[in-house]
C-alpha cells in the first residue's frame, strides 16, 4: 500500500498518526500507564516529524539567495526556541497526569493568586520576544531597509531592473526600453517568466493591478505583499543559474492556485541576449512567421 | 472509562473508522467517463426532431470519439495520403520535434537522471501522461518482478542488472521521445482548461460566470488572437501562442510552467474540439430542414479540416522594415486616426483612445435614454478597447497591432482596414497608414501602462 509509505508526503504522515491515535483511543483501557503514554507520544511525535522532515522532501526548498541564510538562521532560531517550550510543556503536562493521577476521586485543592509565579512567566515570555526581536533586525534591515538597497550596481531604486506586476491571476514583468525608460513605448513585456542576470543586486518595484497579492520566492526566501496603488521596491541577489518559483502567497480569488511564475537566473551575458533578443522582436514584421509556415 | 463498551463492539468501531481511513487516502480516485453533448444552439435547431440530436450526437462521436478517448475519424481518401490527424507529432517540422525532444529532457530531468542511474524504482511519470505511464509501468513491472525475486533469493543482483541494461535505451526514449496521444491532451485539458473552457470546448466551465471576458468558446472556430487574414482558422502557432503568453488583461493566463511538449498536446486538443464543434454547428444547421442527413457528415466533417489546412496561407506580413516611430509619423497617425473618411478609428475608440467614441454603443431599440453595448457574435457585451491602457490582449508588439488593424477581429467590430476601398478600388488606408496609425495607438499609453 504505498500510502503508507511516510514519503508521500505529509498526507500520509498525518493519515497514519490519526489512525494510530484511533486505534489506541478504541482499543485501550485508559488506565494511568496508557494516559500518560498516548500524551507523551504528542510531543515524541512531533518532534519525529520535524527530524524526518528533512529526508521525506518536506524542508526548505534549496536557497540560492543572500537573503537566503539570515532568513534560515531566523527561522532556526525560533524553530529551537518553540522545540526547547513545546517539549518543556509537554514533559511538565506528563508528569503532571502521571504524578496527580488521583484513583479515588476526591475534593480537588483550590489555590487563588502566586505572585511569583505571575512573575515567572512574564518574563520569560518577554525575554523569549526580546530575543527574538533584537535577533530579527539585522536580517530584516537588510532586506527591507532603504539604506540597505542596492546603490552602486545597475539596479537601484530609480533603476529598477523591471516592474512586476501582478494580477487576477499572472504576473507580468515590464522591462524598460534600451534608453532605461519606463515610459517609454518600447518597454519589454515578459508574462511568466521574471529574468534576472545571477550574482547581481536585482532591484524591482511590485504593483497589483487588482486586489492584493503577494510575491514569494520560495528558493530566495523572499515575500512582499502587492498591493494595488502602491509601488514598492524590493531587492535580492540570486547566487545560482536555475529556474525557480515564483508564486503568489495571498488568496487573491478562485484561480489564486494557477497564479505561478518563474524566476530565470540566467548568467550576465545569457541575461543580456535574452533581453536584446526581447528588443529585437520589436522590430519583427511578421516574415518570420511566414518561414515558420514553410 | 470506567464502564468501557464490550470488546467485540470497539473491534467494530475500530475496524469501520480504519477502513474510512483507508478510503480517504485512495491516492488513484477512479477516472470519470466523459462524454461530449450537444449545444445548446444544436438542440434549439433540432428540436422538432429528437432523433435526429440522438443520430448527430452519435455522428460526432465516431468522428471525434469521447473525452475519455477523443480520436478523429480517419476517411478513406486520407488514408491513401498516408494522412491521419491522430498522430500530429508528424505534422511538426523537425526543429519542432528537436524543441519538444530538448523540452522532454528538461521537463522528465529526475526521471531521466534515475533511469541513467538504472534506478528504476525511482521513476514516476507524470499523472496525466496515461499513455506514458502506461508503457512506463510495463517496463517497471518486470523490475518489480526480477526485485522481489531478488528478495526471495531466486534471483541474483546481475539479474536485476541485466535487465536494467537491457531496457534503459527504450526507457530513456520513452521520456525523451513522448509526444501526448489525443487522449493524454484530454486529460491535461480535464485538470487545466475545463473548468473554464467547457467539456465541449463551448466556454461553459463552471468558472466561466465569474469571468468578463467570457472564456473563449472554440465551437465556432473563430479565434480572436491570430497573425491571420479573413478569419482564417488559427495555425497551430497561433493557439501556442496563447498557451505561453496567455492573454494580458484577461483571466487566461500563461502556462509556461507545463513543457512545450503538454501545450503543443493542448493545441491538438483545443483543434479537435473547435473542428467538432464546427462540424456540429453546420450539420445541425443543415438538420434542421428535414431531419438527420448522413450523407452531409462526411463533406461537413471535410469541409471544416479543409478551413484549418489552409490556415498558413493567410498570414499577414510585412514586406521591408517597420517605419521609425518618429514625431511626425506619429502625429501623421493622429491624422488618420481621427480622419472620420478612412480609418476613422476616432468613431469607436474615442478622441484620445480612451474607448468612448459615438458607435461605441448603440441607442436602446425600447427607447430608453441609456445606449446599449454592442455584442460579439458569441453574444457578449463588447466595447472597444480603451487604447491608453496598453493593455493588448493579442500582443504588444507593433506587428501584432498591425495584424489587428489589418485583419480586424474576427467575431467582433473591428474591422479589417486592409479592404477598405475607395471608389477606384485603391485602399483606402495603406500600408504605411497602418503603421503611422500603429505607432500613434502605441503612443497612447506611453507612460500609463499598469
Amino acid at each position: 500500500m504505498s500510502f503508507l509509505n511516510p514519503s508521500n508526503g505529509a498526507w500520509s504522515i498525518l493519515a497514519l498518526l490519526v489512525a494510530l491515535l484511533l486505534v489506541l483511543v478504541t482499543f485501550v483501557k485508559f488506565t494511568r500507564l496508557w494516559t500518560v503514554i498516548l500524551i507523551a507520544l504528542l510531543p515524541i511525535l512531533g518532534v519525529w516529524t520535524f527530524v524526518k522532515a528533512p529526508e521525506w522532501g518536506l524542508w526548505f526548498p534549496k536557497d540560492v539567495s543572500t537573503h537566503g541564510a539570515g532568513m534560515d538562521s531566523l527561522f532556526n532560531l525560533i524553530l529551537w526556541m518553540v522545540a526547547i517550550t513545546f517539549v518543556l510543556t509537554e514533559v511538565g503536562l506528563v508528569w503532571c497526569v502521571f504524578r496527580y493521577h488521583d484513583k479515588v476521586p476526591g475534593k480537588s485543592l483550590f489555590t487563588h493568586g502566586s505572585h511569583k509565579l505571575e512573575m515567572i512567566w512574564t518574563a520569560i515570555p518577554a525575554v523569549a520576544l526580546l530575543v527574538i526581536a533584537f535577533a530579527q533586525i539585522g536580517t530584516f534591515k537588510q532586506i527591507k531597509f532603504e539604506d540597505h538597497w542596492p546603490t552602486g550596481g545597475p539596479y537601484s531604486k530609480d533603476k529598477p531592473i523591471a516592474h512586476v506586476i501582478a494580477y487576477q491571476f499572472a504576473w507580468l514583468m515590464r522591462y524598460p526600453d534600451a534608453n532605461g525608460s519606463f515610459d517609454s513605448v518600447d518597454v519589454i513585456e515578459s508574462p511568466f517568466d521574471f529574468v534576472v542576470p545571477v550574482d547581481t543586486d536585482i532591484m524591482f518595484q511590485l504593483k497589483s493591478r487588482d486586489v492584493l497579492h503577494s510575491f514569494f520566492l520560495p528558493n530566495l526566501r523572499l515575500k512582499q505583499d502587492a498591493v494595488p496603488g502602491m509601488t514598492i521596491p524590493m531587492w535580492f541577489q540570486a547566487t545560482e543559474v536555475g529556474e525557480y518559483d515564483l508564486i503568489c502567497a495571498e488568496l487573491c480569488g478562485w484561480g489564486h492556485y494557477k497564479m505561478a511564475g518563474r524566476l530565470i537566473v540566467k548568467s550576465k551575458p545569457d541575461y543580456e541576449k535574452w533581453l536584446a533578443d526581447k528588443r529585437a522582436a520589436l522590430k519583427s514584421n511578421g516574415t518570420a512567421d511566414l518561414e515558420a509556415a514553410e | 472509562m470506567s464502564d468501557p463498551q464490550p470488546l467485540r463492539g470497539r473491534l467494530a468501531i475500530a475496524a469501520g473508522l480504519f477502513g474510512l481511513l483507508l478510503a480517504a487516502c485512495d491516492p488513484e480516485p477512479p477516472r470519470p467517463e466523459l462524454h461530449y453533448t450537444l449545444s445548446a444552439d444544436s438542440k434549439q435547431l433540432l428540436a422538432d426532431y429528437p432523433a435526429a440530436q440522438d443520430q448527430l450526437l452519435g455522428t460526432l462521436g465516431m468522428l471525434f470519439g469521447s473525452p475519455s478517448n477523443p480520436r478523429y475519424a480517419v476517411p478513406e481518401e486520407w488514408i491513401d495520403d498516408e494522412r491521419n490527424p491522430n498522430d500530429a507529432w508528424a505534422e511538426l517540422s523537425e526543429a519542432r520535434q528537436a524543441e519538444l525532444v530538448a523540452a522532454n529532457k528538461k521537463a522528465f530531468a529526475t526521471p531521466l537522471a534515475a533511469l541513467e542511474r538504472g534506478d528504476f524504482a525511482a521513476v514516476e511519470p507524470a499523472r496525466e501522461a496515461l499513455d506514458l505511464q502506461a508503457a512506463w509501468g510495463e517496463i517497471r513491472a518486470g523490475y518489480d518482478e526480477i526485485a522481489a525475486a531478488m528478495e526471495a533469493g531466486t534471483k541474483s543482483r546481475t539479474d536485476l542488472d541485466k535487465y536494467v541494461a537491457e531496457n534503459k535505451a527504450d526507457a530513456i526514449a520513452l521520456f525523451t521521445d513522448w509526444y501526448p496521444s489525443l487522449r493524454e491532451s484530454a486529460e491535461m485539458y480535464r485538470t487545466q482548461c475545463l473548468h473554464c473552457h467547457g467539456i465541449n470546448g463551448d466556454g461553459k466551465g463552471s468558472t466561466a460566470e465569474f469571468l468578463n471576458p467570457t472564456p473563449r468558446d472554440y465551437q465556432r472556430g473563430a479565434f480572436k488572437w491570430t497573425a491571420l487574414n479573413e478569419k482564417a482558422r488559427p495555425r497551430r502557432a497561433d493557439l501556442y501562442g496563447v498557451l505561453e503568453n496567455g492573454v494580458n488583461g484577461t483571466a487566461m493566463l500563461s502556462f509556461k510552467r507545463f513543457s512545450a511538449t503538454q501545450l503543443e498536446g493542448l493545441v491538438d486538443y483545443v483543434r479537435l474540439l473547435s473542428i467538432r464543434g464546427e462540424t456540429e454547428r453546420n450539420l445541425a444547421r443543415e438538420d434542421a430542414e428535414e431531419g438527420f442527413k448522413i450523407e452531409a457528415v462526411q463533406e461537413a466533417y471535410l469541409d471544416v479540416w479543409s478551413k484549418w489546412d489552409k490556415s498558413a496561407e493567410f498570414v499577414i506580413a510585412y514586406d521591408g522594415e517597420i517605419p521609425e516611430a518618429t514625431p511626425e509619423v506619429i502625429e501623421h497617425g493622429r491624422v488618420l486616426y481621427n480622419d472620420a473618411t478612412g480609418a476613422n478609428c476616432v468613431s469607436c475608440h474615442g478622441v484620445g483612445g480612451l474607448g468612448d467614441g459615438p458607435s461605441a454603443k448603440e441607442p436602446d431599440p425600447n427607447g430608453g435614454p441609456v445606449p446599449i453595448s454592442k455584442k460579439d457574435d458569441w453574444g457578449n457585451p463588447l466595447g472597444p478597447r480603451d487604447l491608453t491602457q496598453g493593455i493588448y490582449r493579442g500582443g504588444d508588439r507593433p506587428i501584432d497591432l498591425y495584424r489587428r488593424l489589418y485583419a480586424g477581429i474576427n467575431g467582433t467590430y473591428m474591422p479589417a482596414h486592409s479592404t477598405i476601398k475607395d471608389p477606384q478600388g485603391n485602399r483606402k488606408v495603406t500600408d504605411e497608414d497602418l503603421w503611422a496609425i500603429v505607432h500613434y495607438v502605441r503612443s497612447l499609453s506611453k507612460g500609463k501602462r499598469l
